[in-house]
């Protein structure tokens, strides 16, 4: 009944075995007590279990101490009024097979197989849990992390886009002051990777002119400029003054939430963030885990002069607001040049704690929630 | 608070998807309705006298404003304009069409909810403590462990048709205010001679026909032991408890039956067997799912205001809790309303009430198991707004832990369980004691109305039960004095026989004036109740009669 390729080689072995005559089958009720089966059970190469009810979920725990407890390693096979949704839940117990009573629902049978991809409990299909997964990809970024630090961006580029996110990888680009470096990088890979522009509709023109020289001049040719929802756009900000109002609320309706749109099949995401730029961005790793996904930023240690080397050794063309005091470039509504220091980042939200938009806002919850405002 | 990550997200977005099929197959004839209705309930669908009802989880009663505002909407657009707080700190919706609840559970997997496992023989939500991370008595946060059962339990293989329901408490403060002695498995958090905290165990309580008190079986449970020890309990039980008779399925009687000594001691043997196996948790879990929740740390706190409205400071004094962190308050928000119905809100209050949990409550609300709602976390110096807020939504009555703050099942006007009505009685017996001045006077107690002897309202419990029971067609209901719920948990015993719906008011107003003209000092009404016995009470029940 179960898809052929779940046949594990003891359960083709007890099938050779039994088809030629040899090996013993015992048939046990779902209710059996796994403490007095040891003896009947031990020249078996196939047990069966029947369910007198699919109700009744001793045989649940029937299987699993068959497996775990008295270490049976034969065919074991289900039987009895078993109905398609409980599947999974057999085979993740240890059963190899089932033949329910009624017969006529293979194809709810394959299909209730294949319903969960992921489970949080342990079991005898061994199938890795999510706490695994979870600490086991904390091993990987870690490796990853620790591999990346022997590399310079552009391997680092070259191994997250052609090898360890091969087609599930894009580049999020502000088309900001240093913005040409990231994009010159990738243009050098695959001028083909897709490359998000969040339009705000509140950029400045220099930054939409900007925009259009690099991705000429850089032959980039999968440029995805992401908008907010018009819908959302009219409901919640229908006065065009949501910035004033609520700029955290501004970033999530123009920013946030067409990112997230737009990150649906993709793993990891490109970015240019440095750890100079200060703020929360003064421990950031290369690669790390945030709420919606894994961020790549190859450019984590480089420091602005290095920056500015690599402009003047491509010879890469200015954002046209550079040479006006701005250092960091975001909406025109929130932007101011950054004079006076404070940071390359002064400019953004003048006059206000926020610092980052909250596109790359982090996996976790604090341990300790911040203060309310 | 908890957040979803990809994989828990996953999970529930998957299930959605095999519910989804599930109504299909209902309606095309593939699931029987004897099959289909063990599938449903798994996920929180009961047919009820009118209606399906659609049961919510709210894991360990905590949400978000944004939650809040789904629940406002769900009950807006898919409802009738209210939801149904519970006992075990869910929420109900009972007008829903069928099949629209997929839809509806599109939009609560996009706040991170779920209806998973709110009803049927399997493990149901975990609850704990509402003052969790607030009380000035925690001992430690119960909440993690609590989302790591939640997580462990959702969807297990082995234990998804047990005999019956399986519910499972944690309580991380030095008072229970989770009710572990009537819960199937009680988790209380306690500290070693070390300082290290781990787990007593409590099994087999539960309420219903057959109300039992759950005996220890561990004193010191190692944390990361937790699940082990969870499945070896639950691996006897789905062995061994009984399937003939559902009245005498759940684990209470498989405990008694065994006697607490053999059960222990075959639990013990299971635990022994796969202690050390894949279910022990990494202590990189355990800080991962701990650090997701805490206590809010402030800097200037604010003194309680001493000014105000005397209405105000009514309110304070009554609903309101102290907080672990100097210039924090918790504040009961009473659902209790005189001659409303005991835990239900209307979408509009939903909506404000996600408003002002996110304005002064630090973004988070729990639901309390006395069917109220609870801002764990407001600064001092909100208070006053916070009152103002609440009393133009009609949802600051100052009654939290007196008579009228009564905890009442949904009863005949609802439920296809019960036997009698409970919501009228609960609502005739609140304005009753209102009008005579009573809930004041008598004070801290607690009175709970069930419909039927399931006990969804936790009558067995309270310090005065209302059990509405069915006999030839007439509803009668039957009185109990002493029970508790806490620390000192007790069954309350039967008083005599019982009482025409119409006479319940009066009685209960004479067992609260009994306890005022017997108290002694600062007693409270159950201290009163143990100290003098039942007979006065009783007296005072019948004497019209």
């Amino acid at each position: 009944m179960l898809r052929s390729d779940f046949a594990p080689e003891t359960d083709r072995n007890a099938m050779a075995q039994l088809a030629s005559g040899g090996g013993v089958v015992v048939e046990l009720p779902g209710d059996a007590d796994w403490r007095a089966v040891g003896e009947q059970i031990r020249s078996a190469v196939q047990v069966d279990i029947r369910f007198a009810s699919f109700k009744d979920g001793r045989g649940f725990t029937l299987a699993t101490q068959l497996r775990t407890r008295l270490h049976y390693q034969g065919r074991l096979r289900a039987t009895g009024d078993l109905i398609p949704d409980q599947a999974r839940y057999l085979k993740r117990v240890g059963f190899d097979a089932i033949t329910p009573d009624r017969s006529d629902l293979a194809a709810d049978w394959a299909k209730a197989e294949q319903r969960f991809s992921v489970v949080y409990q342990p079991a005898s299909d061994a199938i890795a849990t999510i706490t695994e997964l979870r600490n086991r990809e904390g091993d990987d970024l870690e490796r990853l992390n620790a591999r990346y630090r022997q590399s310079d961006a552009l391997e680092i580029l070259r191994d997250a886009i052609e090898t360890t996110w091969r087609g599930r990888i894009a580049l999020l680009s502000s088309f900001g002051t240093e913005a040409a470096v990231s994009l010159h990088l990738i243009s050098r890979i695959d001028p083909a990777t897709p490359v998000f522009f969040l339009d705000t509709g509140r950029h400045f023109a220099q930054t939409e002119q900007y925009l259009r020289t690099l991705t000429e001049r850089l032959n980039l040719t999968n440029l995805r400029v992401l908008k907010p929802d018009a819908a959302e756009a009219r409901e919640e900000d229908g006065d065009g003054y949501l910035w004033q109002r609520d700029a955290d609320a501004c970033c999530a309706l123009r920013k946030v939430r067409p990112l997230a749109r737009a990150l649906d099949g993709f793993d990891a995401l490109v970015t240019g963030r440095k750890r100079f730029h200060g703020g929360a961005r003064t421990e950031l790793p290369v690669v790390e885990r945030v709420a919606d996904g894994l961020r790549v930023n190859p450019l984590a240690n480089w420091s602005a002069e290095q920056i500015q080397a690599y402009f003047q050794t491509h010879d890469l063309p200015r954002h046209p607001l550079a040479d006006m005091g701005y250092s960091s470039i975001g909406c025109w509504t929130c932007t101011a040049p950054a004079y006076g220091g404070g940071g390359l980042r002064a400019g953004r939200w003048p006059g206000q704690d926020k610092t980052e938009c909250g596109i790359h806002a982090p996996a976790q919850g604090a341990a300790v929630r911040p203060e309310r405002k | 608070m908890y957040r979803y990550d990809e994989y828990d997200a996953t999970l529930v977005r998957e299930r959605i998807g095999e519910f989804r099929d599930q109504i299909e197959r209902r309606l095309d004839g593939r699931l029987s309705e004897d099959e289909f209705k063990p599938l449903r309930l798994m996920n929180g669908v009961y047919l009820q006298l009118h209606a399906y009802m659609l049961r919510v989880a709210i894991p360990y009663g905590t949400l978000n404003s944004a939650q809040v505002r789904t629940l406002a909407r769900i009950a807006r657009h898919y409802d009738r304009g209210y939801g149904h707080f519970t006992t075990r700190t869910n929420i109900q919706f009972n007008w829903p069409a069928l099949t629209d609840v997929p839809a509806i559970l599109e939009e609560l997997a996009a706040v991170e909810m779920h209806a998973i496992q709110t009803s049927g023989n399997c493990i149901r939500n975990t609850t704990a403590d509402p003052y969790s991370g607030a009380a000035a008595d925690e001992i430690e946060d119960g909440r993690p462990w609590a989302e790591i059962i939640r997580q462990w339990s959702s969807l297990h293989p082995e234990f998804t048709f047990l005999p019956r329901k399986f519910k499972i408490a944690v309580n991380g403060a030095a008072e229970d205010r989770a009710g572990l002695r009537v819960h199937d498995i009680g988790l209380q958090i306690v500290r070693d001679a070390l300082g290290q905290t781990g787990f007593e165990v409590w099994v087999g309580g539960g309420q219903g026909r057959t109300p039992r008190l759950a005996v220890k079986t561990r004193d010191f449970l190692e944390p990361r032991d937790l699940l082990s020890y969870l499945t070896a309990v639950l691996r006897v039980y789905n062995q061994h408890g009984r399937r003939d008779n559902m009245y005498k399925a759940r684990i209470k009687i498989l405990v008694e039956a065994l006697g607490a000594e053999a059960f222990i001691a075959e639990v013990e043997e299971e635990f022994e067997a796969i202690r050390d196996s894949e279910l022990r948790l990494p202590d990189a879990e355990i800080a991962r799912i701990r650090s997701f929740f805490g206590t809010p740390s402030i800097h200037n706190p604010a003194p309680l205001p001493e000014a105000g409205e005397p209405g105000f400071r009514h309110w304070l004094k009554r609903n309101r809790r102290a907080h672990r962190v100097d210039g924090l308050s918790s504040i009961v928000i009473s659902l209790k309303p005189i001659g409303g119905t005991p835990g239900d809100a209307t979408d509009e209050q939903l909506d404000i009430i996600a408003d002002l949990t996110a304005r002064y409550g630090l973004d988070e609300i729990r639901v309390t198991p006395e069917q109220n709602l609870l801002l764990p976390h407001v600064h001092n110096e909100d208070l006053h707004p916070l009152w103002l807020a609440l009393k133009s939504a009609g949802l600051a009555t100052p009654n939290a832990g007196l008579a009228t703050d009564i905890v009442s099942c949904p009863g005949m006007d609802y439920c296809s369980l019960a036997t009698a009505r409970s919501i009228p009685i609960a609502q005739a017996i609140a304005k009753r004691l209102e009008v005579a001045g009573l809930s004041e006077a008598a004070g801290d107690v607690t009175i709970k109305v069930d419909g039927c002897i399931n006990a969804c309202g936790h009558h067995h419990v309270a310090n005065i039960g209302v059990l509405g029971l069915d006999k030839r067609g007439e509803e009668y209901y039957q009185i109990t004095l002493g029970g508790a719920f806490g620390k000192d948990a007790a069954i309350g015993g039967i008083v005599g026989k019982g009482l025409a719906g119409d006479d319940v008011p009066d009685a209960i107003a004479r067992i609260l004036e009994t306890y005022l003209q017997l108290r002694r000092g600062s007693e409270t009404f159950i201290d009163t109740l143990r100290r003098t016995g039942a007979d006065a009470f009783k007296e005072a029940i019948y004497v019209a009669q």
